[in-house]
């Protein structure tokens, strides 16, 4: 990859006041609003939209990687009544931090990729999803929200159109499982945050029954540069599999941390050597988490040649999720680390299924019991044995996410965890 | 017709069932905790694990694709799947446990999983027993446990509401409790609270659990989390027999499972019928084991002087001998008859019989409908469980105004079971100077006030018949034995474990729980001997039988109908049904 240097950001560009609305107009904003709605010979009917959308494979950018515009295809055709779209800026995974540069930043981008989506899709209402604790990111959403009902931009016939669609915030309640989309719909509609089981999908039986797509913020925020500049525009940056830019969130022990927009398929190191300018106080590069807490570790020395997209990230063993990549230098603890990422799923399980809601405590437990030196090599193979126990037989992904980082950072760094424990003959079985 | 293959058996099914329903359709087990029939389902105790998979067709010609060994290919689910929310479709291969070690590896997983953070204090719990938990546990759980760390801890003995009492660390967060207030009983009074291995159902702050149904929880709480505040410790339940009967505190005609020890009755639980309650019943039903149990009239008592203030105890010839002495000295003008809804038919029909015969007089009856306090489901306007069945028998219906008249005209009055003074119909000014012979059940004011009292058997001391708000005729099972009963000889009876094995000087025995009581319609029979009449029944058959005979529509019925068809539906004629 030699063309990042001159890459020109496309998400947050560097446009000073551009969360403002004649700013964001100015630039290009809702130009490509503009044309899905009075172009009729590009845009003929929203399906050309979802085909475009379709052909450029954003692939979703909350952590499943799902082509958006096929995801969009999956609604049944409109009969009339309501149809929703929930947007999910919930945004709780450790070390994820993209989708509030997009609210502070670029706010408007998104509210136009989302009003594009609402049209492809014949969509009534859109529901905007924002982490609670993002106070003042949803504050500023409130006074973007507010700017473009009143330009006309939301609300009833939009840019002078017969397209109306209705933009509603909605504050989470601090509940990480409200990032995930089925219990996100669970939470919109005033109940408990547990996750659906599914089928019925969203896109058959979504918010109040009704056709429900949701996409990330940052995916729907790839949409009108997509509309404006074509699929194939999209397709040409990055890598082939995963194309389009990236908000890399690098987070942990580099010089400057932060939200980066490049290309997809950046080499990690690169990314953390010139990006991030190289690790704090000069110390050796240990591991990485790539995407978010739940992806699998990554030791040092499987990282040379690695590049950030997905199809590489699995053969290396882990996953991309939300690119929000955490960097630990020599003197990082794994086995804290591990325990402090069990704490956390721990605390955040719904307790909807029996082997998450009583696995991921148990496995804190017994970690905590590692931490303090009281643990036995035999609790190392306790551990690697539950979380065959926790992973895929749940509603929801929530088990796999707190297995996962068990499961790989024993297995990569195990004669870490053996040092601090004490030897034992007994077996788990 | 669709075809799929559980365990190398092949099925064929009509529409969409789901799989957990279907397999335990087939008398197989399948293990499970959160599923109940009469809900939905929400697959999170992820118990009910099933490997599933489909055969392999060819896109093209539709023909099922085979391996190197002429089989069919299997396209198998990635993950294990819960059955009790699975579609069954066309061409569906599952393997339960019987057939896959990986599924009996799940359920094993699953209930290690459970029982790590569950207080395992089967020896001083109520369900223990009769718990789900514990007999799957036993069934497919672990031989141990490796959790060798802190358990969980959460509430205990949480008041939720007057009458059920929780015990957060033993709940498994089946939500069977929240979806019943939410999708049976609509009174949305219970949810989950918490997070994670921390969470465990609860009211809202300051509100308490006081849903007519509340108690419907208690059943269906598959571990001991939920109780009854009334029965918790009360009994074992290997201790108890447990006898069909029926919910007489009002006239849905709920079915229910009586369970007793001792000749008392310590708790009542719904049965399944699914033409009248499906699983459930009301929490007043539940409070008839006081009525049952309490305040028994017991042994023949008379009034030896008006101006006494209590009745003494007598004996049954005396009882018999007063009686006549008293219908005899009266010109039978001045006696008034009264029936009673809240008998059985064979109790009114026995008590018909009499009076047509020897008094020369139709009985007549009052109904209990409080308009208004029906809910649609169990609850319902007629208070008494029997209306329908006085109607049948033709006896005379009387309203409040021509009930009163009557007794201002009458000087004797034989009544059945109703209180009519708590009811507030008559007051003690009004009755004083009648003889008022009363055959009742209970100590009530009506009993009180009367000259004599003869006791009679209860709902659950006999085998007697009762026909709804719907029209449906059911039966009750004696659950409990009086003086004159024996468990052993009285093949209707449940014998328990105590009753078969202990003795007669167990120190659990208490004769005095036998309540020295007799059928109305021995009593009849017994006293139209003293006219040179014989009324002989000795069973509540032989007055059905009787009366088969006399009324059409109980024609052919019978007990072992009732019992085969769940009861039998009546067709009441037009002017039976116009007086009601």
């Amino acid at each position: 990859m030699s063309d990042w240097r001159t890459y020109e950001p496309v998400l947050i560009p560097n446009i000073a006041g551009l969360n403002r609305l004649e700013t964001y107009r100015k630039h290009g904003g809702y130009d490509a609003l503009h044309a899905v709605l009075h172009d009729q010979n590009t845009w003929p009917d929203p399906a050309s939209v979802v085909q475009e959308v379709k052909e450029a494979n954003i692939r979703g950018r909350g952590g499943a990687g799902f082509n958006a515009g096929l995801k969009w295809s999956f609604m049944p055709p409109a009969d009339g009544r309501p149809r929703y779209l929930a947007c999910n800026g919930d945004e709780s995974e450790p070390g994820t931090f993209k989708d509030r540069k997009i609210f502070e930043y670029n706010p408007f981008l998104f509210i136009e990729g989302a009003t594009i989506a609402a049209y492809a899709m014949s969509i009534t209402t859109i529901y905007v999803y924002i982490r609670g604790e993002y106070r003042s990111w949803i504050h500023k959403m409130e006074k973007a929200v507010s700017d473009a009902y009143d330009a006309g931009l939301l609300g009833q016939n939009i840019l002078g159109s017969d397209f109306s669609v209705d933009l509603v915030l909605h504050s989470g309640a601090g509940a990480y499982i409200c990032g995930e989309e089925t219990s996100l719909l669970e939470s919109l509609e005033g109940k408990r945050g547990y996750p659906r089981v599914k089928p019925p999908f969203p896109s058959q039986r979504g918010l109040w029954g009704r056709p429900t797509t949701i996409n990330n913020i940052e995916t729907l925020s790839n949409v009108p540069g997509v509309i404006r500049n074509g699929a194939d525009w999209f397709k040409s940056i990055g890598v082939d599999s995963h194309p389009g830019p990236i908000l890399y969130g690098i987070s942990g022990h580099v010089n400057r941390p932060g939200v980066y927009e490049l290309p997809s398929g950046m080499p990690v190191m690169t990314l953390i050597e010139e990006v991030a300018q190289g690790m704090r106080n000069g110390k050796k590069l240990k591991a990485i988490i790539p995407g978010g807490s739940s992806t699998p570790i990554l030791p040092a020395k499987d990282l040379e040649d690695l590049t950030m997209d997905a199809d590489a990230l699995r053969g290396a063993g882990s996953m991309m999720g939300t690119a929000g990549m955490v960097v630990m230098d020599e003197d990082t603890d794994i086995v804290e680390t591990l325990w402090r990422i069990s704490k956390f799923y721990h605390h955040e399980s719904c307790g909807q299924c029996t082997p998450c809601r009583e696995g991921t405590g148990w496995l804190e437990k017994i970690l905590e019991k590692v931490v303090t030196g009281q643990g036995t090599t035999r609790d190392l193979d306790l551990l690697l044995d539950i979380t065959s126990q926790m992973e895929g037989r749940t509603i929801c992904a929530l088990a796999d996410a707190a297995a996962w980082p068990v499961r790989y950072t024993i297995s990569r760094f195990r004669d870490e965890f053996e040092a601090r424990c004490k030897p034992s003959l007994i077996p788990v079985g | 017709m669709a075809e799929i293959v559980i365990d190398g058996i092949t099925y064929s099914f009509d529409g969409k069932p789901k799989l957990l329903d279907f397999i335990l359709s087939k008398d197989k087990d399948v293990p499970f905790f959160c599923y109940h029939p009469s809900m939905s389902a929400p697959a999170n105790c992820r118990m009910c694990m099933v490997k599933v998979g489909q055969y392999v067709k060819n896109r093209e010609t539709g023909d099922y694709e085979l391996d190197d060994q002429g089989e069919r290919q299997i396209r198998w689910f990635p993950k294990l799947q819960t059955s009790c929310n699975m579609d069954m479709m066309d061409d569906m291969i599952v393997h339960t446990h019987e057939t896959d070690d990986l599924v009996k590896r799940a359920h094993k997983d699953t209930l290690e999983m459970i029982l790590i953070n569950h207080p395992l204090d089967c020896p001083i719990c109520d369900q223990a027993g009769e718990c789900p938990l514990q007999i799957q546990t036993y069934k497919y759980g672990p031989e141990g446990s490796r959790f060798e760390v802190k358990k969980q801890h959460k509430p205990k003995h949480v008041q939720l509401g007057p009458r059920v009492t929780l015990d957060a660390e033993r709940c498994i967060n089946c939500t069977r409790c929240t979806r019943f207030t939410d999708e049976i009983s609509q009174s949305h009074q219970l949810t989950i609270t918490r997070r994670g291995d921390k969470n465990h159902p609860t009211t809202a702050p300051g509100t308490e659990f006081d849903d007519p149904y509340s108690m419907n929880t208690i059943d269906l709480c598959p571990v001991g989390a939920l109780t009854s505040t009334d029965f918790r410790f009360k009994a074992r339940v290997w201790e108890m027999n447990q006898t069909p009967g029926l919910d007489i505190t009002n006239g849905k005609g709920v079915n229910v499972d009586l369970w007793t020890r001792d000749n008392v009755v310590l708790r009542i639980t719904p049965r399944h019928n699914p033409h009248v309650n499906e699983y459930w019943m009301t929490d007043k039903g539940r409070d008839a084991i006081h009525l049952y149990n309490e305040e028994r009239l017991s042994t023949p008592a008379i009034r030896l002087h008006p101006k006494d203030i209590s009745l003494v105890m007598s004996s049954w010839d005396n009882a018999y001998q007063t009686t006549q002495e008293i219908v005899e000295s009266t010109d039978p003008k001045q006696i008034l008859v009264l029936g009673s809804p809240y008998a059985s038919v064979e109790e009114n029909g026995a008590w018909m019989q009499f009076s047509e015969a020897i008094l020369k007089q139709l009985p007549s009856y009052t109904t209990h409908i409080e308009k208004g306090s029906g809910d649609g489901f169990l609850l319902v306007d007629d208070q008494a469980p029997n209306t329908h069945g006085c109607e049948l028998l033709g006896l005379k219906k009387r309203t409040k105004a021509a009930f009163k008249k009557a007794v201002a005209e009458a000087k004797v009055i034989l009544s059945l079971h109703d209180d009519y003074i708590e009811r507030g119909w008559l007051s003690e000014e009004e009755i004083k100077g009648k003889t008022w012979i009363y055959f009742g059940t209970n100590h009530t004011q009506m009993a009180k006030a009367a000259t004599l009292t003869i006791p009679i058997t209860c709902a659950v001391e006999h085998t007697a018949s009762y026909i709804n708000v719907d029209q449906r005729i059911q039966r009750t099972y004696p659950a409990k034995e009086t003086k004159y009963t024996n468990r052993r000889l009285d093949l209707e009876m449940s014998e328990g474990r105590l009753d078969r094995f202990g003795t007669k000087f167990d120190h659990w025995v208490n004769e005095d729980h036998k309540v020295d009581c007799k059928p109305l319609w021995e009593i009849v029979g017994d006293l139209s001997l003293l006219w040179g009449h014989t009324l002989s029944y000795r069973h509540g058959r032989d007055v059905l039988d009787a009366l088969g005979s006399k009324i059409p529509a109980l024609e052919g019925v019978t007990y072992q109908a009732m019992d085969d068809q769940r009861g039998l539906l009546l067709t009441l004629s037009e002017t039976q049904e116009a007086s009601s």
